[in-house]
């Protein structure tokens, strides 16, 4: 190629103007939606995603959403509102049909269903009717993986196990608290907060930080 | 001009016909296609990727994936051998603007009654059209340091595909927008704003199937009506068929035809290479204008395309 044309001298201009924004783009906090299974870290993520749509055309069960483009740059990017529609696990299947759908890596294949890392279900004893003396096992038996993700302990109280909860949210929608008592924290938000239990014993009373980033998620967007 | 606007009528179709697809293919009764304009799968089996947004995606930290790459290898391959023909036969927001162009025909009509002037197609207004390159690469910048694919979040062109198969959704106002927008400056989004454009021009420019020009009868016709039609506002006579170029080589031409619907004397032609010109009705009393057979077919290319590409406005 000779000297630059004008239509490279516009590219490589575009190219400083985009690199500027992108600059506050990039500071600018990203939201704490529940993404579907297999779903890479949220920055990596809003980036991967490519925003067609085909895990939520996937799902056996629909439970995904599409942002609206409301969303702003998310637009398009799936999403769950677990208390309405949770992950069933594809009843059937062998793998995630969003993640074998996705043509992109933003969905990453998992070896097993308990690697599934979407969030974590968190008990709000304020909430719970176990607390209130009801008797209540809802959550342990829409659980996936009774004993496992969620525990009754003492006086029946159910207790999560972050490192094995996948954040499926089926015991947020069979709670039957209103507003639900087992909310879904996603896993970018999990991380985010430092002052998440990382210990192994069941949490019961969760950090009041992470219990009202789940209840403020909780409206669908 | 012909009486039916065949190759109008043939691009619109085409075009509605690929977003019906997309709908209806996708409806949970047949479900063989799946997925919107940035990334499709037709029977679970053939990829069909934007390469914009799958360039973006790349950009902004995800990897490239066997899907992408044949999807994206597709739409290059089509592009590399026919141009820029998603621009001029698919897109569908494509569709709704040139859609759009008739409405402001009509309109014109009803305000000032009788017949309109020619549409403002060739010195109207405009944003200049390297303007899109600006675009394309501001978007590459986002990517690359935000780590956002905007084009594929927020491009109408997505916003419409999405809002067709998903729902109907409120960022249909930028369309709308857009449409009102485009009754001041005719399809300024295609000539000067559209990053995908941008990049299918650059792919396109040295395609196989390409508006050709038939030596003998360039030069003849002075009408302009090609001009006046073309919905990219290239100026085919001014710039190609008076300069006895053998093919309209504009990186914007994206193959719709509507120039060839507007041409009374068959100067135009769209096709793969320059020979077979049907010259049965050439009127034979007149000399051929611009260039004998003969200069066309040994070093005519080269010379004659290069003050057509000089004078071409470059984008």
């Amino acid at each position: 190629m000779p000297a630059p044309t004008r239509r490279q001298l516009f590219f490589i201009l575009g190219l400083g103007l985009g690199a500027g924004m992108g600059l506050s783009a990039q500071a600018s906090d990203r939201d704490g939606h529940l993404r579907p299974p297999g779903a890479i870290d949220e920055n990596d993520f809003a980036g991967a995603c490519i925003r067609c749509g085909q895990c939520v055309q996937a799902c056996p069960v629909d439970c995904l959403s599409l942002s609206p483009s409301s969303a702003g740059l998310l637009a398009g990017t799936p999403f769950l509102t677990p208390r309405e529609a949770p992950c069933e696990l594809c009843p059937g299947l062998d793998e995630p049909a969003c993640i074998a759908a996705c043509p992109t890596d933003a969905l990453r294949p998992v070896d097993d269903w308990k690697d599934i890392a979407m969030g974590t279900a968190v008990v709000n004893p304020d909430l719970c009717l176990v607390w209130q003396g009801v008797i209540c096992r809802s959550c342990w038996h829409a659980c996936p993986f009774p004993d496992e993700a969620i525990s009754l302990g003492e006086k029946g109280r159910p207790g999560v196990h972050a490192e094995v909860c996948i954040g499926c949210g089926l015991c947020d929608r069979a709670c039957l608290a209103e507003p639900g008592a087992i909310p879904i924290v996603p896993a970018s938000q999990w991380i985010a907060e430092p002052a998440a239990p990382a210990e192994a014993t069941p949490s019961t009373a969760a950090p009041a930080a992470a219990t009202d980033a789940a209840t403020d998620d909780e409206a669908p967007r | 001009m012909r009486a039916w606007r065949v190759w109008t009528w043939s691009h619109r179709v085409t075009a509605a016909l690929f977003l019906a697809l997309l709908v209806v293919g996708s409806s949970p009764d047949l479900a063989f296609v799946r997925g919107s304009t940035t990334a499709t799968s037709y029977f679970s089996l053939i990829p069909f990727t934007d390469p914009l947004a799958a360039l973006e995606s790349v950009l902004a930290g995800g990897q490239l994936t066997t899907d992408m790459v044949l999807g994206v290898g597709l739409l290059l391959a089509v592009t590399l051998a026919l141009g820029p023909v998603f621009c001029g036969w698919l897109c569908p927001l494509g569709l709704v603007l040139d859609l759009n162009q008739e409405l402001r025909r009509l309109g014109q009509r009803l305000l000032r009654g009788k017949r309109s002037p020619p549409p403002a197609t060739v010195s109207g207004p405009g944003l200049p059209r390297g303007l899109k390159f600006m675009v394309l690469g501001s978007l590459l910048g986002v990517a690359m340091v935000g780590r956002l694919p905007v084009f594929s979040a927020v491009s109408p062109i997505h916003t419409i595909t999405r809002a067709a198969v998903f729902g109907a959704d409120v960022a249909l106002l930028s369309v709308w927008l857009l449409m009102v927008v485009e009754w001041f400056l005719p399809r300024t989004w295609c000539r000067s704003l559209c990053p995908l454009g941008a990049l299918y021009s650059v792919i396109g420019r040295r395609s196989l199937l390409a508006l050709r020009i038939d030596p003998h009868r360039a030069g003849q016709s002075r009408c302009q009506r090609c001009e006046v039609a073309c919905p990219m506002g290239i100026a085919v006579m001014t710039d190609f068929t008076l300069r006895s170029a053998s093919r309209v080589d504009h990186p914007d031409c994206n193959r719709c035809g509507t120039c060839l619907d507007a041409c009374p004397r068959s100067v135009l032609r769209l096709g793969f290479g320059h020979t077979d010109m049907a010259h049965d009705s050439l009127d034979k009393t007149k000399p051929p204008g611009g260039v004998t057979i003969n200069g066309e077919q040994s070093s005519g290319e080269a010379s004659l395309q290069a003050p057509a590409r000089s004078r071409a406005p470059a984008p």
